[in-house]
């Protein structure tokens, strides 16, 4: 019986990393394989995939907007999750709850309904959406997840040490930069760069706000892939998978941040 | 020089009286506790001297300087927390340094104030660590040097000794005590405890239910509490309620029922008002023997004894109401058992009988 069990447990293990892993590994395998289709069978190793991606010059183009994108909403997603915190656990008021309820509320609208309500929104005001409509729905969507971590940072923080600031002669913004900040710094630090990951590989919220020019990463290729499957795809999906888990273990091992608590 | 000035300063917390028109005067130079219970407005009124709390009625002067609506950050008032609040990403010395950082002074000046700070807290060797790698007495330290580096003009600490073993509590104080002399600044130290206060201060202010009930001297406090709520939160006292029987100048005699009359003095009594009688533990004295002449003589028999090392606390048990009595251990006093009978006696002076 308890034999059964064991193998039950590592059956268990076994199927959570093939699912979580599995299909990166996959991405990243077929990204070496030189069939011209995709998926194909294993033909040889080749990096003409990824020569491939400099020739199209709508994906690095795409990349930087996702980057762009990604770095400006990323910011102003953890600065105003550091402002709601930072109010809510000073003033200590029941408002606090139906605020945090509300900030977090987007996580509950589908991706695509949140676009299509941003477009609308804009429209409202005759406003065409742009990189700053794109900007502001990704913002928004990351601002739950950057709450979330930096709340976490701010129910640990001790209060008094901002009385302990002043008292020495420190105005807020001295203080916030001298002692919250840097004593929120892992929770910062994760917070951006969950928000950038989040918004740099998203594809339904930035589905009908965007035009040729401002056509992000994941909608090229996804108009990539409408019109033809070759390995490109796997490649570009590599680096992204790639980077992000290098960013992730610098950020454990030099910083002892951890993206997910 | 400075001097602190409050002038009927009150703080509501919703309905709620915190702090109930506080006046006080506080001379340059001076060290004054603000003592009383939990809740009783003392550190409500020290985070308003320091800025953290409004002031919704009154106002507070510094110096001459009306400093009632004065954000924190430019009062110059160093405060010592009660759970220390050291930065913990910052060395000893970045602590201590802070103050003078924000300030924008000179590097070698900011490190010439700190050697000094930490030099007077004897602390100078542990410039370099962090707080949690300190103890708690020497974090207590840190908090203090931290406080005086501003070189503040007025020294504020919020029961800053609570969290410190009894020992250490015993050697911290004195060492507040001669710092405070040494740079000579005006100190005010917020506590429950009643020895750390007489200790300490030159004065002591008594707060209950967020009112000044006494300021004075610690002997002028414990000798001659100013009302009831001092003479019953000062030491261990018994408390007899009853009418006045009988007045004589200072010196009254109160009924308590039961056909007992107890013998106390009270600045203005009137016949027939209803009065409290307290007497301290330590001023009723048990005999063998009945004395040959006295107020307040009553034979009893010991309820309860209770060994607690420097002193013995016994329960008494007189005919119609009982009292409790400390003796020091020491074989000049004498010391009963539980069930003997003895003799309690007390001078009518140190009876307080009060409205």
């Amino acid at each position: 019986m308890r034999e059964i069990l064991a193998a039950g447990r590592w059956l268990y293990l076994i199927a959570i990393y093939a699912f979580v892993v599995g299909p990166m590994l996959f991405v990243c395998a077929a990204s070496l394989n030189s069939a011209a289709n995709f998926p194909a069978n294993f033909d040889g190793i080749t990096f003409k995939w990824y020569e491939a991606i400099l020739k199209y010059p709508e994906f690095t183009r795409a990349a930087w907007v996702s980057a762009l994108v990604a770095l400006v909403s990323s910011i102003i997603a953890v600065a105003a999750a550091f402002l709601a915190g930072y109010g809510m656990f000073r003033s200590d008021r029941k408002e606090s709850v139906v605020l945090s309820t509300v900030l977090a509320s987007p996580i509950l609208v589908p991706q695509i309904v949140l676009s299509l309500a941003t477009l609308q929104f804009l429209a409202l005001f005759g406003v065409s959406s742009g990189l700053a409509g794109l900007v502001a729905v990704h913002t928004v969507h990351s601002l739950p997840f950057a709450l979330r971590l930096v709340l976490s940072g701010f129910s640990r923080y001790n209060f008094s040490l901002e009385e302990a600031s002043a008292n020495l002669g420190a105005g807020r913004l001295t203080t916030w930069w001298q002692v919250t900040m840097p004593l929120l710094k892992a929770n910062l630090i994760a917070g951006f760069t969950f928000c950038f990951i989040l918004s740099f590989v998203n594809l339904p919220i930035s589905l009908f706000l965007t035009d040729a020019r401002t056509a992000t990463l994941p909608l090229v290729m996804f108009a990539h892939l409408e019109a033809r499957i070759d390995p490109m795809l796997p490649a570009v999906a590599s680096i992204i998978v790639i980077a992000a888990a290098v960013t992730t273990i610098l950020l454990e091992r030099y910083l002892r941040i951890r993206l997910v608590d | 020089m400075p001097e602190l000035r409050l002038a009927n300063v009150s703080k509501y917390y919703g309905e709620t009286l915190a702090v109930d028109n506080l006046s006080l005067t506080i001379a340059d130079g001076e060290f004054v506790c603000l003592l009383g219970p939990s809740g009783c407005g003392k550190t409500t009124a020290l985070r308003m001297i320091a800025g953290f709390e409004t002031v919704d009625k009154g106002s507070i002067h510094l110096d001459g300087e009306d400093i009632t609506r004065k954000p924190p950050q430019l009062r110059e008032i160093g405060l010592v927390f009660q759970h220390y609040a050291l930065f913990p990403h910052m060395t000893v010395a970045e602590n201590v340094g802070y103050g003078l950082r924000v300030r924008g002074k000179s590097r070698a000046f900011i490190n010439g104030e700190v050697a000094n700070a930490l030099a007077l807290v004897r602390l100078g060797e542990l410039g370099a660590r962090y707080p949690a790698q300190l103890s708690g007495g020497q974090q207590q330290r840190v908090a203090l040097a931290r406080a005086l580096a501003i070189r503040p003009r007025l020294l504020l600490l919020d029961e800053p000794l609570s969290n410190l073993d009894a020992k250490l509590r015993d050697d911290m104080r004195e060492e507040i005590r001669n710092i405070q002399r040494k740079v000579g600044i005006t100190a005010i130290f917020v506590t429950h405890d009643q020895s750390e206060a007489f200790g300490l201060s030159d004065r002591v202010a008594v707060m209950s239910f967020g009112k000044l009930q006494q300021i004075a001297a610690p002997a002028a406090v414990y000798e001659s509490p100013a009302s009831i709520q001092v003479g019953s939160f000062i030491g261990s006292i018994n408390d007899f309620k009853g009418e006045v029987a009988a007045v004589d100048g200072a010196s009254v005699r109160v009924d308590i029922g039961g056909g007992i009359v107890i013998s106390g003095s009270a600045a203005h009594a009137r016949q027939g008002a209803t009065v409290t009688a307290v007497v301290k533990q330590e001023r009723i004295t048990l005999s063998p023997e009945r004395p040959a002449a006295g107020d307040n003589v009553f034979p009893c028999r010991i309820g309860t004894r209770t060994y607690l090392g420097s002193t013995i606390c016994y329960r008494c048990e007189a005919e119609g109401f009982s009292f409790g009595v400390i003796v020091p251990n020491n074989p000049h006093f004498a010391q009963f058992e539980t069930g003997q009978p003895a003799v309690a006696h007390w001078s009518g002076s140190d009876c307080h009988v009060f409205m």
